[in-house]
């Protein structure tokens, strides 16, 4: 038995919707104090930790949870009653990402629609742990199912003691770490690093207004937390022929200055600082050479570089795009290839679905609208793997079928 | 005036500079660098094709030379990763030195014309930081053996201290890539029994090596008095990292010396010039213990910001070294170190990792704490 175990799941993704709405409205005292300590953490601006804020409990609706349920699992009420057919693992730990804002919380709201008990390790700024108490405000049953801590992992282990299912957020090294220290019974889910890159293809390039709209919302992707998610835009890619590619460079450039106006530039350290005035400047040196250019503002804060050689990954510095020049979506696939780069999304502009074949082939988990990289759809996957489908099991009963 | 005039000329005056201050302590003043920086950079921009067109973006050219030398513009330490960075026909070069590193796969390569400039340069340093009281030492080296590497600037640096200023009876104990331990705790002891001072050279890496295999093997010695320790290189590429403070401590424990006679060194494969430690010079900064590098006077270092301007005093930004020993190639260098100028010379806080991909991710550090 756990703490939801006699809850209607409707009853909890209503509650989850209700305090959702609630962490929706950026006057709501509780988020304030949280976006204050994410930005302290974070050193992102206020206007990116709200629109993170915005874009998490703004997918957190309980029609949208109903929904992503009745997906995967079919009918929720098979979650419900003495006989019910899909049953909660147990309980699930769920470890937090140092970058993604409240990454942990929507994987939490599925293990908790499917009726876990919940440990989450919170991180400083103890976002997950208010959005908790506002949990059990809505029902008193949350107070019960979901732990949420922050500690030193000198000192968690015991914590994670127990838990059938571990969900890590983290890069490779953390998970294969977890996993090798896990329970032998406790299975682990692992979310590594991944990034995102764009395409514009000629069609997009020759419709006026798409491209402004496309240049605009690829600035705001790769802008926003500094560069650092895994939905962040880090390569552009651009066929030829159409734009003239230092046209379409200045253009971007000036997309990204005026998305350091919407998303004022963060706390940046003196080593990405540092990195990105060696960047800058190899940059100027291959343009004298000529090959390329770099764009920036005086203040260096963006950086756009424009053909860069295709035997150099992209740039993981904050607010860094690389512009390529391609003569087919093939040399998008070498390139990926080449780098061995995780692709979480490819942002394209028209219809996404014509993306398919190239996404799939990069091993993407998503296709989005430039501009909509930033703002995954709860009823979409995440990072390609079911949202509830894996914080259950299964009880068949020969000659049924739902 | 013929290049190869003009060079001649040039390495003179630097030559006159170096013996200046390693003989007689004679530093430079303001106009005198200045003046020797900005004929050096002239030269550069005359011979130097690559260099002159990256220079030509600052509007710098023969014809719009800089007014001062902090006006040089520094060429980014990757670019020797991607060109031949060089004042001369580098078929001719005397020495490559070649860098460790994998941007676009190739690594950095810094060719100089004549090994005169070096030699006398690293020689003048490495004498007047660690060999002050003009020790003859036995030099105990766990740096590239040039033998085995002869681009490893560090290792011909070691070589020609070694022959200069030792004892006649230098050994050599990295293999390739193996670390000879057991000759090197063979000859150490000898060393120790036969009451010879010693220099060991070492970058951290194989220092923390070396130390951890004489705590697994309880080995203990005791320098003979004068000996010391240059340090150098720290973890780069290396996944294991201990701080400075511990690895000395360590280090004072297995080998039985003083704080004060570990000195560390900092230099890069792009320069012919080389920081050290300034003795008792260590001090708090930003919570940390650091010590005060200092250079000899024909090596200046800009602190920059993101936008190319010099930091105040005690602020941390890139280090942009005007070394005027790399005449042959180029003598403003930007690197992605970071330091903080301080009353007597710099601290030196070196750099992280590469920026790397992140994603929904924790990093090595909150691997251990998870």
């Amino acid at each position: 038995m756990t703490a939801l175990s006699a809850i209607p799941v409707r009853t909890i993704a209503a509650a989850i919707g209700d305090a959702a709405l609630r962490w929706s409205d950026a006057d709501f005292p509780p988020r304030v104090r949280a976006t204050n300590d994410i930005v302290e953490r974070t050193g992102y601006s206020i206007p990116a930790v709200d629109f993170a804020l915005d874009a998490l409990f703004g997918e957190l609706r309980t029609d949208a949870l109903l929904e992503t349920i009745a997906r995967e699992l079919g009918d929720p009420a098979a979650l419900d009653g003495a006989t019910a057919r899909i049953r909660p693992l147990g309980r699930i730990a769920i470890l937090s990402s140092r970058t993604t804002i409240g990454v942990a919380i929507p994987a939490m709201c599925f293990a908790l629609c499917a009726k876990n008990d919940v440990v989450v390790k919170d991180r400083e700024d103890r976002l997950v742990a208010a959005f908790s108490e506002s949990l059990a405000q809505e029902h008193e049953a949350f107070a019960r199912a979901l732990r949420v801590a922050h500690w030193d992992g000198r000192h968690g282990s015991s914590r994670l003691q127990g838990a059938r299912l571990i969900v890590v957020f983290g890069s490779d090294e953390t998970i294969a770490s977890v996993a090798r220290e896990r329970a032998a019974d406790a299975r682990t889910i692992g979310f590594g690093s991944r990034t995102s890159i764009g395409f514009l293809d000629a069609s997009a390039q020759n419709a006026p207004a798409e491209l402004t709209a496309a240049l605009e919302g690829a600035a705001r992707d790769a802008s926003l937390y500094e560069g650092e998610g895994c939905m962040s835009l880090h390569a552009l890619f651009f066929e030829r022929g159409a734009c003239h590619p230092s046209v379409l460079a200045e253009r971007f450039s000036a997309a990204m200055e005026s998305a350091t106006n919407e998303f004022p530039v963060g706390e940046r350290s003196a080593s990405s600082r540092a990195a990105m005035l060696q960047q800058r400047n190899l940059a100027a040196f291959r343009a004298a050479a000529g090959r390329g250019a770099a764009y920036c503002d005086e203040r260096l804060h963006f950086l756009v570089l424009l053909d860069p050689p295709a035997q150099e990954p992209p740039i993981f510095l904050p607010r860094t795009v690389a512009l390529i020049p391609v003569d087919s979506s093939e040399e998008i696939v070498a390139y990926v290839e080449r780098h061995a780069l995780p692709i979480e999304s490819l942002g394209v502009t028209g219809t996404p679905r014509s993306y398919t074949e190239i996404a799939s082939r990069i091993g993407a988990a998503r296709i989005a609208s430039l501009g909509e990289m930033q703002r995954p759809p709860i009823q979409a996957h995440h990072g390609g793997r079911p949202r509830i489908a894996e914080y259950v099991r299964f009880l068949d009963i020969d000659g049924e079928r739902e | 005036m013929s290049r190869e005039r003009e060079a001649e000329e040039l390495d003179s005056l630097v030559l006159a500079t170096i013996e200046g201050w390693h003989r007689h302590g004679r530093a430079l003043t303001e106009a005198e660098f200045n003046d020797l920086a900005i004929a050096l950079f002239t030269h550069q921009l005359r011979y130097d094709p690559a260099y002159a067109a990256y220079c030509a973006g600052y509007g710098i050219s023969l014809n719009a030379l800089p007014p001062h030398w902090s006006a040089i513009p520094p060429l980014p330490a990757r670019a020797f990763k991607e060109a031949a960075i060089a004042a001369f026909p580098v078929g001719s070069a005397e020495l490559v030195f070649e860098s460790s590193g994998t941007t676009l796969g190739a690594p950095s390569r810094h060719y100089l014309e004549n090994r005169r400039l070096y030699d006398a340069s690293l020689l003048a340093g490495f004498e007047r930081a660690i060999l002050r009281d003009g020790a003859r030492l036995r030099y105990l080296l766990l740096v590239p053996n040039p033998a085995q590497r002869p681009h490893s600037s560090l290792g011909y640096m070691m070589g020609r201290v070694a022959s200069q200023f030792g004892d006649g009876e230098t050994g050599w104990y990295l293999d390739e890539d193996r670390l000879l331990v057991d000759a090197f705790t063979a000859d150490a002891r000898d060393a120790c029994e036969r009451a010879q001072p010693l220099c060991i050279a070492t970058t951290a890496f194989s220092l923390l090596h070396v130390l951890e295999v004489f705590e697994e093997r309880d080995i203990h010695l005791t320098l003979p008095a004068g000996s010391r320790i240059m340090e150098t290189g720290g973890f780069k590429g290396r996944e294991r990292v201990v701080a400075r403070e511990e690895l000395y401590a360590r280090a004072i424990r297995a080998f039985g010396i003083a704080s004060e006679q570990i000195v560390a060194e900092y230099g890069m494969s792009e320069l012919c010039s080389q920081y050290y430690d300034l003795p008792g010079s260590e001090r708090s900064f930003a919570g940390a213990m650091h010590r005060v590098k200092v250079a000899p006077p024909w090596l200046r270092t800009r602190i920059l910001d993101e936008r190319e301007r010099d930091c105040a005093p005690g602020t941390i930004g890139a280090l942009a070294h005007i070394d005027l020993a790399n005449r042959s190639s180029c003598l403003a260098v930007l690197t992605e170190d970071l330091g903080a100028a301080v009353d007597d010379g710099i601290l030196l806080f070196g750099r992280e990792q590469g920026a790397s991909l992140r994603g929904c991710s924790l990093d090595a550090e909150d691997l251990r704490r998870s």
